[in-house]
């Protein structure tokens, strides 16, 4: 008979390996990144704008985003669409609070021609009014479809006050802001934020370097001269709100405040605090509120990283009836990681799944180029993962605690119930 | 091409090695031969129960969860109508820790009424999260019903109604365990940098002393040929109307499968489709459209749903989609339409082959069809279809009475 009782041994995650993207400067600012070791004949191609929510009001960033591909004055959508999924590719585009990212996934071979259709596309959008109106028409049905769900309506709340102080970063958009919108507005940021707007070129897939050289070739034109101002002073306003939804048989808790980015001297080890608290399933949040309550299908907490600054914040969604008691719940585990010490056991779990994660987010092209990029945006290098391993090697209960201390007052939180 | 080994125990567990030099990690996939098909019908959403409350402690383990993540991995389920996934994503050198975990949980399960009162809450919260309080979350827990008579596929795999996920008891979910988690019962999969040897030794070590369990000889109802238009409308607090016709189509394993999921990309898969340009771009009845398979082992759906524009009326909409629908049964797709769809899904199917768990996944499922190695063909069938075939099958599928249509009526808010 084996012996199922004892657990097999571990071993410990003491280094990873990382690889580092090959860098092609374009401007001082604008580069190229480009991850050539590829295993097969996937790739992926991204373009990041300096063309995020807070660029302008009325949502008009958003707007801009969605219709890119709408045609040109010598191409219709359809023209468009047909040669990009007709060269099998996929093509997506997004819009974040201080950036636009655009990406193709496609195969190698179809990469360069699925590029020059791209660019043709995005730089001389000519906004035609049918296909304006069509894309207003969508995005009204989109919202309208948003304010039925508890979640959409927490977000919105949400993001209002923790971005208090910061109209560019806390305003929401709104139904009527879509009527309000003029052609010649979507050109002009259009003009400003696209054509004049590249931030960032990502290359993942087995490309020769005569076709990157040509990428970067279509590309030096529309770099970005601008320098954004993005904040690091935001304030979040403590204290609890209640949204009301008829109805809802579930709310939608959000709570939350400002902290940081990669860039404070905290920031390692204080995400071994929120892994702790509410990051992964055996978190303290999950242990307690779903799996000895059953209150909800997930909770979860996370850092969320802004250029200059960042914040933190705890989601879920539970039943109407026990959203109070969640709250309490919630508070609870927050006193409880300033209260007392975290037991060594678990404190050995949590850095072993962090190690193990890590090295999970470093296998394979794509997962190593996103991990480059979460560093990159904020002037660091892979070492930065270097160090984040020693931190989890060296964090100490004391220490948890004091960050718990330092930073999750419970009076500065900003909390959203919606429903 | 995706290499594997497979041997199999005494016990009847089918086992798949995947070898994957590049990886730091290994994964685990254990899938087992039950869905939401094999509950009876006035016990279902038992086989999802199920599988939450497999985390919550075997024989000689108190916990799964926390000993995984001890050893730097992670995991998740799914199930389905047809069947049930566990999997395990951990460093390498870790490995035995998953194996430790699901084979002492294929030997024998023992949960407590305190874990099966949290997981049936859980659960009743994930019914509520994401198909009572969504709009249009509940559009599946009706069209099931419509589609299927006879077949369990008539109920969603969260169950048909919460009553009977909070009516389970402690003796359903035994006798649930001990007819369906066994060897002959599971296909595992294992993928990661190790050699052959080594996995025999260590599958064998962990799964050859539990016993085999007898086989599941399940004989489900034949879904009759449906030989009658359905419709049903239902009236909803949503923005918009919306519809969702659904076809049968074949199996799983019938040839024409691939063929009528070709057909589906044809329609609505993306912004090229027939059904975007004409009733969308062209015509302006809808604002969104999509054209999509259920995939199911038995005989499956063809979907073809979407939102409505404020003003458009349901018959109007109905004439133009069977207008697309006569049109490509009547004259063949050809050229550059047929080169477009072939070309993404060689796309699709490259980067789905990209990750190591997506490939112990899809190599379970073909094991399970009956031959792991047929993940190797998928591409060519795609690759092969003809115009021929496609008008062939378009005239099979695309009739009324083998339609089921389902509206959501939008309640306006005033």
């Amino acid at each position: 008979m084996i012996d199922r009782i004892t657990r097999p041994a571990v071993e410990k995650i003491n280094s990873v390996e990382f690889l580092v993207p090959i860098e092609y400067s374009l401007t001082e600012k604008v580069s190229l990144f480009h991850m050539k070791h590829v295993p097969n004949d996937t790739c992926r191609l991204d373009l990041y704008f300096d063309a995020g929510k807070i660029t302008e009001e009325k949502g008009i960033a958003s707007f801009v985003n969605g219709v890119l591909l709408s045609g040109t004055e010598e191409k219709t959508s359809q023209e468009i669409n047909e040669v990009i999924n007709g060269l099998g590719g996929y093509y997506d585009s997004g819009v974040s609070i201080e950036n636009a990212v655009i990406s193709i996934y496609c195969l190698k071979e179809n990469l360069s021609k699925i590029f020059e259709t791209l660019m043709d596309a995005i730089l001389n959008v000519s906004f035609i009014e049918k296909e304006v109106e069509e894309y207003i028409s969508d995005s009204k049905q989109r919202f309208k479809l948003g304010l039925e769900k508890v979640s959409f309506l927490a977000q919105r709340a949400f993001q209002e006050v923790l971005f208090s102080n910061d109209s560019r970063y806390s305003k929401n958009t709104e139904l009527n802001d879509y009527d309000s919108l003029s052609i010649s507005d979507l050109k002009r940021f259009h003009q400003e934020n696209y054509v004049k707007g590249l931030t960032k070129v990502v290359i993942v897939g087995d490309v020769e370097k005569n076709e990157i050289d040509e990428i970067i070739q279509l590309c030096l034109p529309i770099c970005s001269p601008k320098t954004t101002e993005f904040t690091g002073d935001l304030k979040n306003i403590a204290g609890k709100k209640r949204i009301a939804k008829e109805g809802a048989i579930q709310s939608a808790i959000r709570i939350g405040k400002i902290m940081f980015n990669k860039k404070h001297e905290d920031y390692l080890d204080f995400i071994i605090v929120n892994t702790i608290l509410g990051d992964y399933f055996g978190s303290r949040l999950m242990s307690n509120i779903r799996e000895d309550k059953g209150y909800t299908y997930g909770i979860g907490s996370w850092m969320s990283e802004l250029s200059n600054t960042g914040y933190f914040i705890i989601a879920t969604e539970v039943g109407h009836e026990v959203k109070d008691e969640t709250i309490k719940e919630i508070k609870f585990e927050i006193d409880r990681l300033q209260r007392e010490l975290v037991p060594l056991a678990e404190l050995e779990l949590v850095q072993n799944y962090m190690l193990g994660q890590l090295l999970k987010s470093a296998d394979g092209p794509y997962a190593m180029m996103d991990l480059f990029l979460s560093a990159e945006t904020h002037n660091e290098d892979l070492d930065f993962y270097n160090l984040a391993i020693k931190s989890v090697q060296e964090i100490t209960p004391k220490r948890i605690q004091n960050l718990a201390i330092k930073y999750l007052n419970w009076e500065s939180m900003s909390i959203i119930i919606a429903g | 091409m995706i290499k594997f080994d497979r041997f199999t125990l005494g016990n009847g567990l089918r086992v798949l090695f995947h070898k994957d030099v590049t990886t730091p990690m290994a994964v685990v996939n254990t899938l087992y031969d039950v869905g939401a098909k094999d509950e009876t019908e006035s016990k279902t959403g038992f086989a999802h129960l199920f599988e939450h409350l497999m985390f919550g402690g075997s024989l000689n383990i108190p916990e799964f969860d926390t000993p995984l993540q001890l050893a730097g991995g992670e995991n998740n389920a799914f199930t389905s109508n047809d069947v049930t996934n566990y999997y395990e994503v951990l460093p390498k050198q870790n490995i035995e820790t998953a194996l430790w975990l699901e084979s002492d949980r294929m030997l024998s399960l023992a949960f407590t009424e305190k874990s099966l009162e949290v997981q049936r809450s859980v659960v009743i919260e994930e019914f509520k999260q994401r198909y009572l309080n969504q709009p249009y979350g509940d559009v599946w827990l009706e069209m099931r019903p419509l589609a299927y008579q006879k077949h369990p596929y008539k109920w969603a795999t969260i169950g048909k109604e919460l009553k009977h996920i909070e009516d389970a008891t402690m003796d359903d979910v035994k006798a649930f365990f001990k007819k369906h988690y066994c060897p002959s019962n599971a296909i595992l999969t294992i993928a990661g940098n190790f050699e052959l040897h080594e996995v025999k030794q260590m599958v064998d070590k962990w799964y050859s002393d539990i016993p085999p369990g007898k086989t599941n000889n399940r004989s489900l109802p034949d879904e009759p040929i449906q030989k009658e238009y359905r419709e049903k409308s239902i009236e909803r607090k949503v923005p918009s109307n919306a519809f969702y016709y659904a076809f049968k189509m074949v199996n799983r394993t019938h040839p024409d499968f691939y063929i009528s999921d070709t057909l589906s990309d044809v329609l609505g898969q993306d912004k090229s489709s027939r059904l975007y340009l004409s009733l969308k771009k062209e015509q302006q009845l809808v604002s969104s459209i999509s054209a999509y398979i259920t995939g199911s082992i038995d005989d499956g759906l063809l979907i073809i749903s979407g939102k409505m524009n404020d003003g458009v009326s349901f018959e109007t909409l109905d004439n133009s989609l069977w207008k697309e629908l006569e049109h490509i049964k009547s004259i063949k797709i050809e050229g550059k339409e047929l080169t477009r769809i072939k070309n993404k899904i060689r796309t699709s199917k490259e980067f789905q082959d990209q990750g190591i768990l997506n490939r112990a996944m899809n190599l379970s499922m073909y094991e399970l069809l009956g031959d792991a190695e047929m993940i190797n063909d998928e591409s060519r069938h795609y690759q092969d279809i003809t115009s021929q075939e496609l008008q062939i099958v378009a005239n099979n599928i695309f009739n009324k009475e083998c339609c089921s249509l389902l509206k959501v009526i939008a309640l306006k808010n005033d």
